[in-house]
C-alpha cells in the first residue's frame, strides 16, 4: 500500500483535508440545506486528495452498509428534498441507476436532464464515493436557491451482491454500465459487472422497457458485453437509430470522466443499449 | 482409532443408512426382526488427482507462455521470434505443505430413492451411484463421475429426477443430467448465479408443478429462481442477519421453508408470499451448551474474551409430522420444534443431549427417525451415532439401534486400514463457522 500509507500520517495535507470534508459530510449529507442560510460558495473536491487503488475486489468481504431489504432502505437521508414533510414518507423512488458510477460525472449532468426522477450513482471504492459525495453536497449548497442536484446521490455498494438488498422488483427504468473494470484475464471474468447469471438480476431490478445502457472503450469487453446481453432471453438489443435519438447516450457520450479521458486520448467508445422484455409465461 | 463419521444419510423409511467416513461411503441395512445393522456396500475415493493437478498445471503454464509470447508480439510489432523453451515444472507437495483432505461432502438421493449422489473433494466431482440392493456384495454401482469447475457445495434434484443441480463455492448452480456420460469442463454454463459462496440449494414445487429453485448463500441472501427459466428471479426472502447455512422445505406445511446460519435466529417463511412467518431466537436456548469453541477467532475477539459466535449447522424436518430439528457446530444439543403448519410459528417442544458434539443430522423422512453422527474422539472407540426416534408423543434416544450400529461398525472397521487413523490425521470436522464475514477489505 503506497498512497494509503499517509493515512496514518497526521501531518500529511491529505490526511487533514479528509478529516476536514468527513466532518462535513457528517454534518451536511442529510441535511436539507437552506437557501437563506447559505450564502457561502463552497468549493468543489479536489480529486487528488482522493486517490485510491484504481480496483476493488468485488468477491471480497467488504465493511459495507446495505439496508435488510428494499423495505427498510432510508432514502429520506439521500434526497431530503422528496420526503412529504406531512407524512415523512418519500415522494418519489430511485429509478435510474449509475452502477459503478466513479467520480460521479455521469450523475450530474443526468441530474438537470432528468430533474423529476431520483438517480443513484454506486460504487464500490470508499475514496471515490466520498468525492462523489463532497461534489454533491457542494454543488447541492452552491445551487441552494434553484435546489438543484437534489435528485442525485451516490452509495458505497457491492452492486454485483446486494443490489436486491436495495431495489424492488421491477423499480428502475434505467441502468447505466459507464467504463466498467474490463478485467481482461480470462479467470476474472466472472469479475465482470455483465455476466450471464447477474444479468438475470438486473432484469428483476428492471420494469419492462427499461433500458441497460454500456459503454466502454475496450473493443473485446464491448463484445463480451454485447454477446451476454443479447443471449439473455430478456434483453433485446436497441438500434443505433435509437442510441442516436437518445438523450442519455449523448450524456453518456460525453460525460463521464472515463468518457473524458477517452476523448482526449482520442480512443474509441463502443456504445451498446439494451431494452428489458417482458418476462414470458412461466413454464 | 477409528476416524469419527462425518455425515450420514437415511432412506425415507429408514431402513437404509450410508455415511461417510474420510474418503469413503458405506451403507448398512436395518434388520427389524434380527435387531441389527448389516452392511451392503461401500464406496472408495481412489481417484489420485495429482494428474489432474498436473494437467491443469500444464494448461495453465500453456496458457500463460501463450499470453506471453501474444503481448512479446504486440510491442514488438512481431520482430521477436525468439521461441520459450521453458518447460513446465509441476509443484510437488512436499514437507510443509497442507494436508490433502478427500472429503465426499452433500450426499443426496434422487426423489425416488434409486440413485445415491454425492461430490468429492479430490477432484471436485459430482458421483452418481445406482443403487442395486439385489447386488449381495455392493448396492452402490458408480454411474458416473462429472469433474466440475468449482467446489459444490450442496445438490439437489429436479422433480423428475432427471437432473442434479449442484450449488457451488463460487455461486454458480449447474444443471446435470442423472444419466451418464461426462460434459467437458469447458462446456458446462451455469444455469443461476450469486455473487457469493453458495450453501445450500432445494427445489420447491409450486400447486401447478412448476419448479422453484430456491439457493442459500454467505451474504444472506435466499433467493427463488424459476426452473427451468433460470433468468427469470421469483423473488428474494429478505430477513436473514447473517450468513445462511441450511434450507429445509417440508412436505407438511402449505409453502413453508424454514432456514438457520449464522444469526443465532431459526427463521420459518411463506415462499410464495416471500414473508417471514417467525423466527426463534435461539441464544437462550443454546447458551448453557455454549463453550471454548464458540468464541470468536483471537483476530476477532473482543477485550474481554467474552464475543461469542455460533450457527445454526442444519435444520432438517419429517415427512408427516409438524416437527423441525436442527442444531448448533460443535455442540451436544439436538433442538427439536414444533411448527404450527398454518402460520409458520416455531415452538421449542424437546431438547436432547448427546455425550458428544454433534457432527451431522439427518432424518429418515416418514419413519420419524434422527440419525446423528458424534465427534467421539475422546471416546476410545464408541458411540459414533446415535439415532432418536419418536414413539407418538415425544423424541426418544433409540439405545438399541445406537447399540447395533456400534456393534456393527467396530466389526466392519476393526482392520480397515483407511479408517483407522492417528488422533492428529482426523479430518477437519466442522465447515460452518468459517463462511462468518469479517469485512476485513475496507478499500
Amino acid at each position: 500500500m503506497k498512497a494509503g500509507m499517509s493515512l496514518d500520517d497526521p501531518s500529511s495535507k491529505r490526511q487533514a483535508y479528509r478529516l476536514k470534508k468527513e466532518e462535513n459530510r457528517k454534518e451536511l449529507k442529510h441535511v436539507k440545506i437552506d437557501a437563506k442560510a447559505s450564502s457561502e460558495k463552497m468549493d468543489l473536491p479536489r480529486k487528488r486528495f482522493y486517490r485510491q487503488r484504481a480496483h476493488s475486489n468485488p468477491f471480497s468481504d467488504h465493511q459495507l452498509e446495505y439496508p435488510l431489504s428494499p423495505d427498510e432502505m432510508d432514502w429520506d437521508r439521500l434526497y431530503p428534498h422528496f420526503v412529504d414533510e406531512a407524512t415523512g414518507a418519500m415522494t418519489k423512488e430511485v429509478t435510474i441507476a449509475d452502477i459503478g458510477c466513479g467520480f460521479g460525472g455521469l450523475l450530474i449532468d443526468l441530474s438537470p436532464a432528468f430533474a423529476d426522477k431520483l438517480i443513484l450513482g454506486m460504487e464500490i471504492r470508499v475514496q471515490v464515493t466520498n468525492y462523489v459525495e463532497d461534489r454533491i453536497i457542494a454543488l447541492r449548497t452552491n445551487h441552494a436557491e434553484t435546489n438543484a442536484y437534489q435528485n442525485i446521490n451516490v452509495l458505497r455498494a457491492n452492486s454485483m451482491k446486494f443490489l436486491p438488498n436495495f431495489f424492488h422488483k421491477a423499480q428502475l427504468e434505467k441502468m447505466f454500465f459507464c467504463f466498467p473494470d474490463p478485467h481482461f484475464k480470462q479467470r476474472k471474468h466472472k469479475a465482470r459487472i455483465i455476466t450471464n447469471t447477474l444479468l438475470s438480476e438486473y432484469a428483476y431490478v428492471l420494469k419492462e422497457g427499461g433500458v441497460v445502457y454500456t459503454i466502454t472503450d475496450v473493443l473485446d469487453l464491448h463484445e463480451w458485453m454485447v454477446k451476454h446481453l443479447e443471449e439473455h432471453p430478456l434483453f433485446e438489443r436497441l438500434s443505433t437509430e435509437w442510441e442516436d435519438q437518445d438523450e442519455c447516450v449523448e450524456i453518456m457520450r460525453n460525460a463521464t470522466e472515463e468518457g473524458k479521458k477517452v476523448e482526449r486520448k482520442k480512443g474509441a467508445k463502443y456504445v451498446a443499449c439494451f431494452t428489458r422484455l417482458p418476462t414470458p409465461e412461466i413454464v | 482409532m477409528i476416524h469419527p463419521i462425518q455425515s450420514s444419510l437415511a432412506t425415507k423409511d429408514g431402513t437404509v443408512l450410508f455415511f461417510v467416513v474420510k474418503n469413503t461411503i458405506h451403507t448398512l441395512r436395518w434388520e427389524e426382526g434380527r435387531g441389527e445393522f448389516v452392511a451392503i456396500g461401500m464406496w472408495v475415493d481412489d481417484a489420485d488427482n495429482s494428474d489432474t493437478i498436473k494437467a491443469k498445471v500444464r494448461e495453465e503454464q500453456q496458457r500463460q507462455l501463450a499470453e506471453n509470447e501474444a503481448k512479446r508480439q504486440k510491442t514488438n510489432d512481431g520482430n521477436s521470434n525468439k521461441p520459450s523453451i521453458k518447460e513446465a515444472k509441476v509443484p510437488v507437495p512436499g514437507q510443509g505443505a497442507p494436508p490433502v483432505f478427500k472429503h465426499i461432502r452433500n450426499m443426496a438421493l434422487s426423489r425416488d430413492e434409486t440413485l445415491l449422489m454425492a461430490c468429492t473433494d479430490s477432484d471436485k466431482a459430482l458421483v452418481v451411484f445406482e443403487l442395486d440392493y439385489t447386488n449381495a456384495e455392493n448396492c452402490l454401482k458408480l454411474r458416473k463421475r462429472q469433474p466440475l469447475p468449482k467446489r459444490p457445495n450442496a445438490l439437489t434434484t429436479t422433480t423428475d429426477d432427471k437432473t442434479v443441480l449442484v450449488a457451488d463455492k463460487f455461486g454458480d448452480v449447474y444443471a446435470l443430467s442423472t444419466k451418464e456420460g461426462v460434459v467437458q469442463e469447458a462446456a458446462l454454463e451455469p444455469i443461476l448465479g450469486h455473487v457469493s459462496l453458495l450453501t445450500d440449494i432445494v427445489v420447491a414445487k409450486e400447486a401447478d408443478g412448476k419448479q422453484l429453485i430456491i439457493t442459500a448463500d454467505r451474504d444472506e441472501h435466499i433467493r427463488i429462481t424459476h426452473y427451468p427459466q433460470t433468468f427469470v428471479i421469483n423473488k428474494w426472502l429478505y430477513g436473514s442477519k447473517q450468513f445462511v447455512s441450511t434450507l429445509c422445505l417440508p412436505s407438511w406445511g402449505p409453502n413453508l421453508l424454514f432456514s438457520g446460519g449464522g444469526d443465532s435466529l431459526v427463521h420459518s417463511w411463506n415462499w410464495e408470499s416471500g414473508k417471514l412467518l417467525d423466527s426463534l431466537d435461539i441464544s437462550e436456548i443454546v447458551e448453557p451448551y455454549l463453550g471454548d469453541a464458540q468464541l470468536a477467532p483471537e483476530k476477532f475477539q473482543n477485550e474481554t474474551n467474552s464475543l461469542i459466535e455460533y450457527a445454526v449447522a442444519k435444520v432438517v424436518t419429517f415427512a408427516n409430522i409438524p416437527y423441525i430439528a436442527f442444531f448448533v457446530e460443535q455442540t451436544k444439543v439436538v433442538l427439536i420444534c414444533r411448527v404450527d403448519p398454518d402460520i409458520g410459528a416455531i415452538t421449542l417442544a424437546q431438547k436432547i443431549e448427546m455425550p458428544f458434539n454433534i457432527i451431522s443430522l439427518s432424518s429418515a423422512l416418514s419413519a420419524n427417525l434422527l440419525t446423528l453422527t458424534l465427534d467421539n474422539r475422546d471416546s476410545d472407540d464408541s458411540r459414533f451415532a446415535a439415532f432418536i426416534s419418536y414413539d407418538g408423543t415425544e423424541f426418544l434416544v433409540d439405545a438399541e439401534k445406537n447399540n447395533a450400529f456400534e456393534k456393527c461398525v467396530l466389526h466392519k472397521f476393526e482392520n480397515d486400514p483407511i479408517v483407522n487413523v492417528e488422533p492428529r490425521d482426523v479430518y477437519p470436522l466442522y465447515h460452518i463457522a468459517s463462511l462468518r464475514k469479517r469485512g476485513e477489505h475496507f478499500s
